[in-house]
């Protein structure tokens, strides 16, 4: 990732990137290679990385697998109103976005305080 | 005429901008920086303007009309995909450096025919999502200034192949973030304007939808696809020059561009094979193909491909390249989920009302058009035909912001991965996949944008879903497995929806799964790629080929030695 493998890749745009493409085709692949220190330090990120990301995707899995279980085993939900609306109409139309807006804070949140210099060390 | 207006000067609008984006970049010394200037808020912007297209636009909303209230668990699947690329692939994404599933593929796994598996399987989704675009700007336009389907699908084409060989090789991203906040105002504003103007009434009727049974008024038609309709009891209709046209009780075929109008008071015809809005089982928020009587399993379907399709959409991967570094492309994933949810509160608005309002379009073969097909229903003056040219305009920023992002990343693959090629073959590819495209959607009038663009997604979550996945979070992947997964989902999603196009009529389960094959094609891929994996030995750079995807950007280098990493 350092010193011993120097290929730097230029960040531009994509477009650029495809348009400028010829000249960098096909250069020579690098084993990709880590520092001790570096492969510690990116084993902990990912094991603690992987059981938060299993627990956020669980949740929303939970949601949008759930709510269609729902709505089969409870098919009055069609028939109560809400302010003249349907409940499944709602629950299908509208509750599905906050929650999945606050899970993805959640996880943001989450995901990033896994990598700030003090979890990361420890 | 006023809509015509509206979608040129959409056009003109992306080109300055994007003129504008391409001096404002030069003027930098280094391109670099400001490629990592791009924020998050407004990289998910772009995202979501690449990702908001004429199927969420206008294809959600024709689909309520058409199939039911459960139609709305599209845009679920379509946003939830961002959490799935927030958790799973955003961040190690951006860290791998690579820029393309295809680029992916060669970085984590050093093995080039994979890289050209997956450019293949770029162009499949590219052709997948394309066709539906080129088809809808089609329709739309025939409907508000009534020129032929194809007269739309040529100049759509060219638009968009003729903006992308010209200049749209850079900065693009304050094209489609702009273009972001375009759809999302011409989209709200009218679904309001048309909740407010429509009266009680029919606010109440849309709420309680009663099955399209009778033509409230005299009702022009226009067939935009070949119809068969089943006649109940004989009808007086007169033809667009006022001609009577008697149909008899009975099968009658009409010819796609022919208009009949259905006198007020007579009974709706049926068309063979969908049910008219409103009818029993369309209040149901489950989703049920062609009426095969397992809601629950169509609805997880659906589910199924568009959450784990998104993060193996090539041009949606594209652009989170763009952000500085993994924090940033990760934070561009969840801005992307809020942006993405306050859209989608709104295709139901027009879907209801549409219902209402414009149920003959289901006799017509065009309930894609029921979103610029609502205002002049609800006013006729100078307001119907404004708010008609508005989203019209939407429509049209929907598909081109979509259509130049595929078009490029196809093109890409074509002149990139496929037969590596200076600019000039670029252009070329760009040029020869539009014409290609254009071909195609000439004969797929008769498909629903949000169904093709659901098939797309498919074959995105049943190849590239587990590559990407499995390529991150499992060191013990191959370059065979990742293959031979790869290999099976694209043939069994692809030949499952060839069956669906040209095979025989099914029925029941092997129906939803023949038409929405992501339940079995998903674990069939992932399932191949860990089995064939395991039966092989992943070589010794590969876990830290893994490992280092994961590896966070230091925010300030402590040390020296980490002064280079801090420029990736």
């Amino acid at each position: 990732m350092n010193k011993t493998a120097s290929k730097r890749v230029a960040v531009m745009s994509p477009q650029t990137r495809l348009a400028h493409s010829r000249r960098r085709l096909r250069g020579p692949w690098r084993t990709p290679r880590l520092d001790p220190g570096d492969a510690d330090r990116a084993q902990r990120a990912y094991r603690r990385q992987r059981s938060r990301g299993i627990t956020a995707l669980a949740a929303t899995a939970l949601l949008l697998f759930g709510l269609p279980v729902v709505f089969t085993m409870l098919p009055a939900l069609t028939e109560v109103r809400l302010l003249g609306v349907r409940v499944s109409w709602l629950l299908l139309a509208v509750l599905p976005y906050p929650i999945m807006v606050g899970l993805a804070w959640w996880q943001l949140r989450r995901a990033e305080a896994a990598e700030d210099p003090g979890e990361r060390d420890g | 005429m006023a809509a015509g207006l509206v979608a040129a000067s959409v056009v003109l609008i992306t080109l300055v901008i994007g003129i504008r984006g391409v001096a404002a970049m030069r003027s930098t010394s280094d391109f670099l920086v400001a490629s990592r200037r791009v924020t998050p808020l407004l990289n998910a912007a772009a995202v979501s303007g690449e990702y908001l297209s004429a199927a969420s636009f206008l294809g959600i909303a024709g689909l309520v009309v058409k199939d039911g209230v459960g139609a709305l668990w599209y845009p679920v699947g379509f946003a939830a995909g961002y959490i799935a690329m927030l958790v799973l692939v955003a961040a190690p994404m951006r860290r791998s450096g690579a820029l393309t599933v295809p680029d992916f593929a060669e970085a984590r796994l050093a093995s080039p025919r994979l890289r050209k598996l997956a450019a293949v399987v770029v162009l499949v989704i590219g052709g997948l999502y394309l066709v539906p675009q080129f088809r809808t700007a089609g329709l739309v336009l025939s409907v508000v200034s009534a020129t032929p389907y194809w007269v739309g699908v040529v100049l759509a084409g060219t638009a968009v192949a003729t903006t992308l060989a010209l200049g749209g090789m850079r900065a693009a991203t304050y094209v489609q973030a702009f273009q972001f906040c375009l759809k999302l105002v011409l989209f709200i504003v009218p679904a309001i304007w048309l909740v407010l103007t429509a009266g009680a009434e029919v606010r109440d009727a849309a709420v309680q939808p009663t099955e399209f049974t009778h033509f409230s008024q005299d009702t022009p038609v226009t067939f935009r696809v070949d119809v068969t309709l089943d006649v109940e009891q004989p009808i007086t209709a007169f033809t667009r020059e006022g001609e009577p046209t008697r149909l008899s009780e009975g099968t009658h075929r009409m010819a796609a561009d022919s208009t009949l109008v259905f006198p007020g008071g007579a009974r709706v015809p049926e068309v063979a094979g969908v049910s008219p809005p409103g009818s029993p089982g369309w209040e149901r928020p489950l989703l049920d193909f062609a009426g095969a009587g397992h809601p629950l399993l169509g609805t997880m379907a659906v589910l199924i491909a568009t959450m784990l399709g998104t993060m193996g959409l090539p041009h949606v991967i594209m652009r989170f390249h763009t952000s500085p570094d993994g924090r940033a492309a990760r934070r561009t994933a969840a801005i992307t989920v809020t942006l993405l949810s306050v859209f989608y509160l709104f295709p139901g608005v027009y879907g209801v009302l549409g219902s209402v309002l414009v149920p003959q379009l289901y006799l017509a073969g065009a309930t894609d058009t029921a979103v610029v097909a609502l205002p002049m229903q609800v006013d006729t003056g100078w307001q119907g035909t404004l708010f008609t040219a508005l989203l019209t305009g939407g429509a049209f920023a929907a598909f081109l912001a979509t259509s130049l992002g595929l078009l490029l990343a196809s093109a890409g693959a074509v002149a990139y991965d496929l037969a590596p090629a200076g600019l000039g073959r670029l252009r070329l590819a760009v040029v020869a996949l539009a014409t290609v495209v254009v071909c195609l959607a000439l004969f797929a009038a008769h498909l629903d944008a949000g169904v093709l663009v659901t098939w797309a997604f498919t074959v995105a979550a049943s190849t590239f879903s587990p590559m990407l996945v499995l390529g991150i979070w499992w060191p013990k992947l191959t370059a065979p497995g990742a293959i031979c997964g790869v290999l099976a989902g694209l043939l069994a999603s692809s030949g499952a929806i060839a069956v669906t196009l040209f095979g025989p009529h099914v029925s029941g389960w092997l129906a939803i799964l023949l038409a929405q094959p992501a339940p079995w094609t998903v674990p069939l891929a992932y399932l191949t790629m860990v089995l064939v994996s395991l039966r092989g030995r992943p070589p010794a750079w590969s876990m830290p080929a893994m490992l280092r995807l994961h590896l966070a950007e230091e925010p300030a280098p402590p040390a020296a030695r980490h002064r280079d990493r801090t420029a990736r």
